[in-house]
Order: structure tokens, then sequence, then C-alpha cells
């Protein structure tokens, strides 16, 4: 019995192998078609100054949103992605890509989460209070104010006024674009899309040559005025930003409740820590509004804590610190911590701002349980005197003598900066 | 099978044959006796559904012993909540034994014909060339999914024994209660079963090149372990997202506070995405290839 099939023809082959060929392309098509239209659909924007740019940004009202961000940090640091094997964790962001799910409701209450494998890193701030969840550890850390000051901070918020000396934003927007413009040229760049929607750009140059900071670019979505992204380039790379922290998709509308609430889940271990409120008299200093009455002037001239100097200017800017144990802060001791002097840290967006800040180590001691001498070990490389962390945009020079020197310039102006 | 019924129709084309009514749900039934009935299959199964119930036992014992709360994620959470233990098995399987098991079931699909010479007879079964490779689709895939309920439902029923089951913690630190919590972790079991269907179609494309079903198996493995050690260097970062193993372990989005549909359909359309190069592969070496044995 013949049971061996008639051969097909040459040309049912060639019909056949269409198909799979076909296929190929039609799913190579349907992968690279979104990000190609998406890149495609360069608003037509009206064109607008910097200043005005500026202003309506300082117009705009803080924006109940919810969206996915992702953080890329090319910083020419080691490898520190441990996700995959310890969890979802802040140290992460330092390098490689993070995907961060974020929430705000516009004002009080916000939550972030730093997405791991099958593992999730959540801070959810509500008013007074935070709370940060860590699922491979199932640890709740919760930041409050004591009763005391929370009745206190509740009483100022209710009675705050803003003062009547209050700037308008047309008149902030104009200072700091005047004092943008003292270190860097600042000027709108071409209309782009960042998460399907249509954003300015704002590139801030820095003037000066020996700062490792290339230019920062803001993209600031066209119909909210939200920053959408922030990317910062290393002087050295053209090609890719060393620091990148953008929307990949973002709704503005309030999300939902359950979200923006927390409560320790049943068997976590919860670890309470209660921050402290300076007390009247310090707080009373300070504008009782969101909006500061006037821009911070010159760091230079601004009061610093003892045991800090500022040298350079701008973009060149050396922040020395003295007398810092850094053996007993790789430690961990919370007392070295907490003798610390106050630097805060400024970037670039009001965006990257609030999450610098959200993940921050806050009260006595970082929240992360890591092993910091090992890590110290791995960031830095030994020089003369001491030890550095070179990266693409920020270099530390620890010296033996327990000075500290941090500087967005390169490890050999800190050196300069320290032999002065 | 009928093949002595059919044998009779042996001289008619393979790609044209006589119908006959019922010949694919016949073809699917016995395909599905021969697949989920083969000894070698049903020890893969057991092997399979031993990891949650070793797992189970092993962290129960270990649970006055202060080892608890170490380990990956999921597998220190299992001694609170017997839930867990469905998506800690399923998290261990993932990379490795689950694709192993369903990478041997699907190269074994055409090859095992060809290796021991009935695949010439299956082909004078009255269904045609392409209806018979959806018919032996159809088989590894009944494989992958007995292989993934398989896990679950001995998880489900170890965590249950061992530990109880509770309202589920989710990564977020969000407590649902127990039916959202069970129909979450059964969006995890959906999620991981749908996520091998890439790799099914792979492993029947290998077995229609090969007389040789070792070959068709190691390749289809092979495939699975280099897509994950791709994912893995950050310098091939530009194909991560098409990669058949990258979106595997997405199946934690069901388990945080939104989960996003996005990630799930990205995830789910990267699989189908294979299915379908895959499988037309598949089709056009299977109804075009001379088959000798």
């Amino acid at each position: 019995m013949d049971t061996t099939p008639v051969s097909p023809t040459r040309s049912r082959i060639r019909a056949a192998w269409a198909v799979p060929t076909a296929a190929v392309v039609a799913v190579a098509g349907a992968f690279a078609a979104p990000p190609l239209l998406a890149s495609a659909g360069s608003a037509t924007l009206a064109e607008l100054t910097p200043e005005q740019l500026l202003t309506r940004v300082l117009e705009s009202e803080p924006q109940a949103l919810s969206g996915t961000v992702v953080h890329t940090a090319r910083l020419g640091l080691p490898d520190l992605s441990m996700t995959q094997v310890a969890g979802a964790d802040p140290v992460s962001l330092l390098s490689g890509s993070t995907t961060l799910r974020v929430w705000s409701d516009g004002g009080q209450r916000s939550r972030v989460s730093l997405l791991g494998t099958a593992s999730e890193y959540s801070v959810v701030a509500d008013g007074t209070q935070a709370w940060t969840y860590s699922s491979s550890d199932d640890e709740v850390v919760h930041y409050a104010l004591s009763p005391d000051d929370a009745a206190r901070a509740e009483k100022m918020r209710a009675t705050a006024r803003p003062p009547a000396d209050l700037p308008t934003p047309d008149e902030l927007g104009r200072e700091a674009l005047e004092r943008a413009q003292r270190d860097a040229t600042v000027s709108v760049d071409a209309a782009t899309t960042v998460a399907g929607r249509d954003a300015y750009q704002v590139v801030v140059t820095p003037r000066s040559s020996t700062t490792l900071v290339g230019r920062i670019v803001v993209a600031v979505d066209a119909r909210t005025w939200s920053p959408l992204r922030v990317q910062v380039w290393g002087s050295d790379d053209a090609a890719t930003p060393a620091l990148e922290l953008g929307f990949t998709d973002v709704t503005f509308a309030a999300p939902d409740d359950a979200v923006l609430t927390f409560s320790a889940p049943p068997g976590a271990s919860v670890r309470e820590i209660v921050l402290p409120l300076p007390d009247d008299a310090a707080l009373a200093g300070l504008a009782p509004s969101d909006l500061p009455t006037s821009l911070p002037d010159d760091p230079a001239d601004a009061p610093l804590p003892e045991g800090t100097r500022v040298t350079g200017t701008g973009w060149d800017t050396v922040v020395e610190l003295s007398d810092v144990d850094v053996a007993a802060l790789v430690a961990g001791d919370p007392g070295a911590v907490a003798g610390l002097p106050q630097v805060d840290k400024q970037l670039g967006s009001a965006g990257a701002q609030e999450l610098y800040e959200e993940f921050a180590p806050e009260g006595d001691g970082p929240g992360v349980d890591l092993d910091t001498v090992a890590l110290y070990e791995q960031l830095t490389t030994p020089v003369e005197g001491g030890r550095a962390l070179s990266s693409a945009l920020l270099s530390v020079l620890v010296l033996d003598d327990g000075r500290v020197l941090v500087g967005a310039v390169p490890v050999d102006a800190l050196r300069a900066a320290a032999g002065e | 099978m009928s093949l002595v019924d059919t044998a009779a129709t042996g001289a008619a084309p393979a790609d044209a044959p006589v119908r006959y009514r019922g010949a694919t749900a016949r073809l699917v039934r016995s395909e599905l006796a021969l697949v989920l009935g083969r000894r070698r299959n049903i020890v893969l199964l057991v092997g399979l559904a031993l990891v949650p119930l070793l797992l189970g036992v092993v962290l129960y014992l270990a649970q006055d012993a202060g080892l608890a709360g170490q380990g990956p994620p999921f597998v220190a959470r299992v001694t609170g909540n017997g839930l867990f233990l469905v998506v800690a098995s399923l998290f261990l399987c993932t990379p490795f034994l689950l694709p192993l098991t369903i990478g041997i079931a699907s190269g074994d699909a055409i090859a095992g014909e060809a290796s021991t010479g009935t695949l010439r007879y299956l082909l004078v079964v009255p269904v045609g060339r392409g209806r018979l490779l959806a018919v032996k689709a159809l088989g590894a895939l009944a494989f992958a999914a007995a292989s993934v309920l398989g896990i679950a439902v001995v998880g489900l029923v170890t965590g249950a024994a061992l530990f109880g089951i509770d309202d589920l913690t989710l990564l977020s630190g969000t407590t649902v209660p127990l039916a959202d919590g069970v129909l979450r972790v059964a969006g995890v079991v959906a999620y991981v079963g749908l996520s091998m269907t890439g790799l099914v179609a792979v492993g029947l494309f290998f077995s229609t090149l090969t007389e040789v079903p070792v070959g068709a198996m190691a390749a289809t493995v092979v495939v699975a372990v280099v897509s994950s050690v791709l994912d893995q260097l950050p310098q091939v970062a530009v194909i991560h997202p098409a990669l058949l193993t990258h979106h595997w372990f997405d199946f934690a989005e069901m388990l945080r506070v939104v989960p996003s549909a996005d990630v799930l359909a990205q995830g789910l359309a990267v699989q189908a995405g294979w299915v379908v190069v895959f499988g037309t592969l598949a089709w056009a070496r299977f109804t075009t290839g001379d088959v000798s044995s």
C-alpha cells in the first residue's frame, strides 16, 4: 500500500512559505508601528518664549494624575540592579532602568510604587504621614508626626494666609529665568511627544565647560503644564541622557481612593518613626504657602550649616563637608547620620524633586537594609588621600581627614578644590 | 484511532483526503488521550505537581526552625497564607521546569510520530495536514494547560491544608478579601498558562523539522533558555520586549493594587506574535515537507 503523499509542486511550496513570511512582517510591523506612530505625531504647538513657558508652568495647578514612569540612570556606576534577586528596592534607581507607578490626587495624597520582578516597594504619603512598604521583606515603615505636632500642623494649615506681597507667577518666572541665565542658556526646543502627549521642551545648557552636566531638558505637557520628562545629559555623551525620568503613560484624573490609602497588612512588621516638627518660632519664619516669596539667593550667600563650605559658582559649585565620620555613616550608625549637616538636594524639576524627596532617606537612618560597607567599597575607587566616586553627572571625594566634597565636576576639580 | 478504517483511503493524496464526518473530533479525542495518557507525560505532570507539595512541606517544617522569611519573594509569604503557595510554586517553576516539561511534550508532537514511523499512518486519516497539525497543537496546549493547572491545584490544596487560606495581601501592601484574592491568583495561573503558548508553537515548529524527537525537545528548551539569557544582557535591551520569556514574570501584575491591563496585554501580545510566526512556520513546513517515515 502506498501511503507516501504526492510531493507538493514547487509553486505550492512557495505559496505555503509565503504565509510565515507575511506573518513575520505583520508581527514585526505590529511591534514597530506604535513607537513610530508616537514619534511621528510631533505637534504643531504655538511658539512660546522660555519666559512665557515658565510662566505657564508656574501658573498651573498641581494635577491629579496616575501614570507609569520609567527612570533610567546611565551614570557609569557598577550595576546594582538586584530586583530579580532581592526584590524592588530604591537602590536600584542608581543604575539601569526602573519602572515606577505614580498616583497623586494633586494635593496631599500620593503613592509611588517601584516595580520589581514579582516585588514592589511602595511609598504612600497622606498629608502629615507616610508609609513605605517593601513586599520582599513584608515590612512597613510608618513616618508620622507626634499627635501634638500633627495637631499643630493642622492648625497652621487652617490658619495659613498667603502674604500680601506674593509675587505673580509671571514675576517669579522672569526671576527664575534671569537667575538661570546667569550661568546657563535657556531655550525652548522643538515640540515633542511624551507618553502620547504633546510637550514643549525647555533646554538649560550650562555655560561652564568644566561641569559634568551637558544640558538638562525638561518636557512640559502642552495642556496641563506638568513636567512629563526630565533628561540630564552628561557633557561627554551626546547620544544618550545620563539620567532620564519620564512618563511612559499618564492620565490626568483623580486616582481611586483605595490606591491612596494605606493600612499595614496583617502579619507585616511595622516600624514607627516619629518625625520632629520644628517649633513655632522656626516655622513662623517660613512663608505659610507653597509658593516661596522669592527664590533663594545664590547658594554661596545662603546661611550654611556648620561644617559646610561652598566653593566655585554656578554649575562648578563644590560643596565641602568637614568632620564627617564616613566609616560610621557607611556602617549605618544613626548618630553619624543625625550629625550630618542638612544639605538640601535640589533637582531640576518639581516632579523629580518630589520623587527624590519621597525616596530620600528620612528620619534616623536609611530605610533600606543593605550591606552598605560592601556597597561603598564597590561604588568608590581609592585615590590619593581617600576614596572617590565618579559618575557621569556627579563626583564625590571622601578624604581620609573627614572631609567630603561633592560636585557636578570631575574628581580632579574636587581634588583641586580640596587642596585650596 | 480507527486507522484500519481509514487505511482504505490510503491512495488518496494527503492534502485532499476524502472527508469523513467527525474525523477531526475523533482525531482530537485520540490525540488528547495519547498526550495525557502517555506514561512519560504523566510522570512529568506528577513531577511538576510535586513542586508545590515539596515546597509546602519544606516551608511547613522550616517555619519553626527560624528559617522562615528567607528566600525569593512570595516564598516567605506562604507560611502566612496558603494561597501564596500557588504563586510561589509557579514563580519557581516558570523559569525552567515548566518550559522543560512543555518543551518535551510539544517537541515530541510530530517528531515522535515520525521517529516511530506512525506519522505516515496519521497522514492517511481523512483530515488535511493543516488540521492534523492543529490537532497536534491542541494536544500540546492541553498538556501545557495541565502542567500549569496541576501546579496550581496541588499548590492550592497543599497550601490550604498546611497553612490555611486567608485574605490576600498584595505586593503593594493592600489587603483584598479572599474572593478577590482567589480571583487574582486564578488570573496569575491563567497568565502563566497563556505565557506558555509561544513556547508550544516553537516546539511544534521544531517538531516538524526533524524525525529525532529529542532534538526538537532540546531545541525548544534551548530557545527558552537563550531567551532568558538574552533578557539579562543590557547590550541587547532593544530586543528585550519581544523576547519569548521577557514578560513571563509579569503575572505579578495581578498582585499589584491596580493591575495594569496594558502590561498584561503587552505580554500576551508578544506570546501571540510568537504563536503566529512559529505556528505559520510549522504549518508551512508540515504541509509542504516530504514525509518518508
